[in-house]
């Protein structure tokens, strides 16, 4: 009685085991699509691209999952560590490249100069064969060097570039006794001081109860900070030689003329005090709470959606102090990824200069690939939205002014440091001494124990 | 049958828990005492061990070090315990999160004990209905409802300084930029998400007072108020302290609130909470050895706030008895 059941077990065993593995084998020899899962953000794998991959490539399945910007950041890390996870294409914003390009984190990411495009979209201008360095001289130089770390492995390739521009509003410009003809407008603030000065002007021109109900010449006057910063050459961090950089943030007079700027900007008056993305920034932009936004090229598409009652009373204008960016975000392959080859031949396809010419046009991002900033196609393009302006002409103007500055490991908690800081102005807590002293404190806290 | 006569011989090891049971038998329990016990409640114990008490003792093990997850660390000692008693932001955090804790947790309790009688009522309608509507917040995205009371509490265009501008004279409120303000502003989302759940807790323990309670407190000729006061409320003092200290855990973890309104926790921290601290610390600042430090003391302050609930806990259930 014993016996007899443990080989019984012991048949039934292998005949489920048996049975398993030919299931189990059944679907692999069918043909199979291969799925390339994509950790992304916001608007950067567009829809509409997507699907036209799919339908180039019957074989290949894209799943693009939305993340939050720093829920994503810590998910990355997590993969990371235990070098696993779904993901074959990872997207990581700008601000956090610095913590990616320090040290040995690189290593999260397969070097891209080490793959090579294979012949799948010969058809679509993708020569097979190339690698990360052969594409490179399509994008604009220091866009391409913030997806490259410090031991030079190239960790991601660009997507849009912010670019910095003033988008203003003709009508109110026009009740102010201002020019509304773009370059007439971008006339009146070749220097940042212009700017305050201009506003202060339309400022003076409102009526009482306007002021009272927080209309004001621009919606973030701390936005100036930014602008101004990353007009320099140096942020927080300076090149030394070194992976981790010099901090410099106690020292570079950038920071200091950045700041006192837009505390001026603020003891003037001109600022709406609308933080950007908050509630009432969104409300106050059809309202007319504000003449003038600092806005990069992916801001206009908000602009359109938030405010559809202003269309054509907009138009875009030089930023003060020359060129000028904000945001971009990079698509990197994390090294632990087993489709890395589909995941590269989608990479090249998808930021591609054909390809951001596209979504320029439907979504508004600027494309990094500077080859088509001579492209008529780019150049000619125009916003009925902002009053016919040339968008394409305007913001390649802006991005091909800057230089590269040097990222660091901490640039992102440090500039949100010096933001607080700049808040605690407006909002008229603290003076502007006390304030940047605290600021100083802060930011020693943070990079100390 | 055949397999327990061939057990008997066995007493060593016993084939079945059932044969075990047949020794010692518990009356009217079908037990799953003996081989099979342990088997029965490992699932929970592995998962817990992996998910719960690792990460617990990982996490102690880090706080010791400057950690980094993707790099190089170092030994640190007890640095990391040092240069949290003082920062400044760590007592700010706890300023910040007992503010809002009492905040929310004191109006929503008289809230949801004033909604829990109106929802006894024998003669209220749509009973179901009313007790499922007060639910449903606390089903909603906290994203969802921090995007409302944003609508709300904005400083240009929100509804309540709309109402406020009403009046001559009165100046919008920053509810974001000040201390209190931004309190009110975190608590009122907290109580609109719990004070529905709590009514319900309420209400399931009112309705498990006895009727002749009240029907003799009547006969002695007790008002409405008089029966609440007297009768209602001695009645839900357990209910009161179970919702106080599920309220006060809740209330230590507040994070996604603030975080949705800034994730820097305002201009002067002015609300930024322990929770809060910690993930910025981790996530933005990347010192996860001095995050686990903050992730301890949040531990013994809760174990601390636990100890007092203990002690007034007993010294109610003592009173009542």
């Amino acid at each position: 009685m014993n016996k007899l059941p443990k080989s019984k077990v012991l048949l039934t065993a292998l005949l489920g085991l048996s049975l398993t593995a030919g299931l189990m084998a059944a679907p692999a020899k069918a043909e199979e699509k291969t799925e390339i899962v994509i950790w992304a953000f916001g608007e950067v794998i567009q829809r509409g691209l997507k699907l036209e991959y799919e339908k180039l490539h019957p074989d290949i399945k894209i799943t693009a999952v939305k993340h939050e910007v720093d829920g994503l950041h810590n998910k990355t890390t997590i993969a990371c560590q235990s070098k696993t996870g779904p993901a074959d294409i990872i997207a990581f914003e700008v601000p956090y490249s610095g913590y990616w390009r320090t040290g040995n984190r690189s290593a999260c990411f397969e070097d891209l100069r080490k793959m090579k495009t294979s012949d799948t979209n010969v058809s679509a201008g993708i020569a097979a064969g190339l690698s990360a360095n052969d594409i490179k001289k399509n994008y604009l130089p220091w866009r391409w060097e913030q997806g490259v770390a410090f031991n030079d492995v190239v960790m991601g390739i660009p997507t849009d570039v912010g670019g910095l521009q003033v988008a203003y509003r003709t009508d109110l410009f026009k009740k102010a006794g201002l020019p509304t003809d773009r370059v007439a407008v971008a006339k009146l603030w070749p220097t940042w001081e212009k700017f305050i000065e201009v506003g202060k002007g339309y400022v003076a021109k409102l009526t009482p109860a306007e002021k009272k109900s927080g209309k004001a010449f621009i919606d973030e006057a701390g936005s100036i900070y930014g602008a101004i910063m990353n007009q320099g050459t140096t942020k927080y961090y300076q090149a030394d030689g070194t992976d981790a950089g010099k901090l410099v943030y106690k020292t570079n007079p950038q920071i200091k003329k950045a700041w006192n700027t837009a505390v001026a900007a603020h003891s003037a008056g001109i600022g709406a005090r609308l933080g950007q993305f908050q509630n009432d920034w969104y409300q106050g932009m059809g309202k007319g709470a504000m003449a003038t936004i600092l806005a990069p090229a992916w801001m206009l598409d908000f602009i359109k959606k938030y405010a559809p009652q202003t269309k054509g009373k907009w138009d875009i204008a030089d930023l003060p102090g020359g060129g000028g960016n904000q945001g971009g975000t990079e698509l990197a392959i994390p090294s632990y990824s087993k489709k890395k080859q589909a995941a590269y031949d989608f990479l090249t396809w998808y930021l591609a200069p054909e390809q951001q010419l596209k979504v320029f046009k439907s979504y508004g991002l600027f494309p990094s690939a500077s080859v088509l900033y001579d492209d008529a196609a780019l150049l000619e393009y125009k916003d009925e939205f902002f009053n016919n302006a040339p968008v394409g002409k305007i913001y390649a103007k802006s991005v091909l002014n800057l230089q590269p500055i040097f990222e660091g490991e901490k640039q992102r908690i440090i500039d949100t440091t010096f933001g607080a800081g700049l808040g605690r102005v407006a909002a008229k807590k603290e003076s502007s001494e006390k304030s940047y002293a605290k600021v100083i404190s802060d930011i020693d806290k943070l990079l100390k124990n | 049958m055949s397999l327990i006569k061939a057990g008997k011989g066995r007493r060593k090891a016993p084939l079945t828990p059932w044969k075990k049971q047949q020794r010692k038998p518990i009356p009217g329990v079908p037990s799953l005492n003996g081989r099979w016990g342990y088997p029965a409640i490992a699932p929970f114990f592995v998962i817990f061990l992996i998910f719960g008490v690792a990460p617990v003792v990982y996490s102690i093990y880090i706080a010791f070090f400057k950690w980094d997850p993707l790099g190089e660390s170092e030994y640190n000692g007890l640095n990391n315990f040092i240069f949290l008693l003082q920062d400044s932001d760590f007592w700010l955090a706890i300023r910040n999160t007992f503010s809002i804790w009492a905040l929310s947790t004191f109006p929503q309790l008289i809230m949801a004990i004033g909604l829990a009688a109106i929802l006894r009522n024998r003669r209220l309608k749509w009973k179901s209905f009313w007790r499922t509507i007060f639910l449903v917040p606390n089903i909603t995205s906290i994203i969802a409802i921090t995007i409302v009371f944003q609508q709300l509490f904005g400083r240009d265009y929100g509804i309540i300084n709309g109402l406020l501008g009403l009046i001559p004279g009165v100046d919008n409120i920053d509810f974001l930029e000040g201390v209190i303000p931004s309190h009110i502003q975190i608590a009122t989302m907290i109580t609109w998400r719990w004070v529905g759940y709590n009514t319900l807790i309420f209400l399931a323990s009112m309705l498990a007072i006895p009727d002749e309670l009240y029907e003799s407190a009547s006969c002695d000729g007790a008002t409405k108020w008089q029966q609440f006061r007297y009768v209602t409320l001695p009645s839900l003092r357990n209910t009161i302290t179970f919702v106080l200290i599920v309220g006060t855990i809740g209330g230590l973890q507040v994070f996604a609130e603030p975080q949705q309104l800034a994730p820097d926790g305002g201009s002067s921290k002015q609300f930024l909470t322990l929770t809060l601290f910690l993930y910025n610390q981790a996530f933005l600042n990347y010192k996860y050895g001095y995050a686990a430090a903050i992730g301890i003391a949040i531990t013994v302050i809760v174990l601390m706030i636990t100890t007092i609930n203990f002690f007034i806990t007993r010294k109610i259930s003592g009173e009542g008895k």
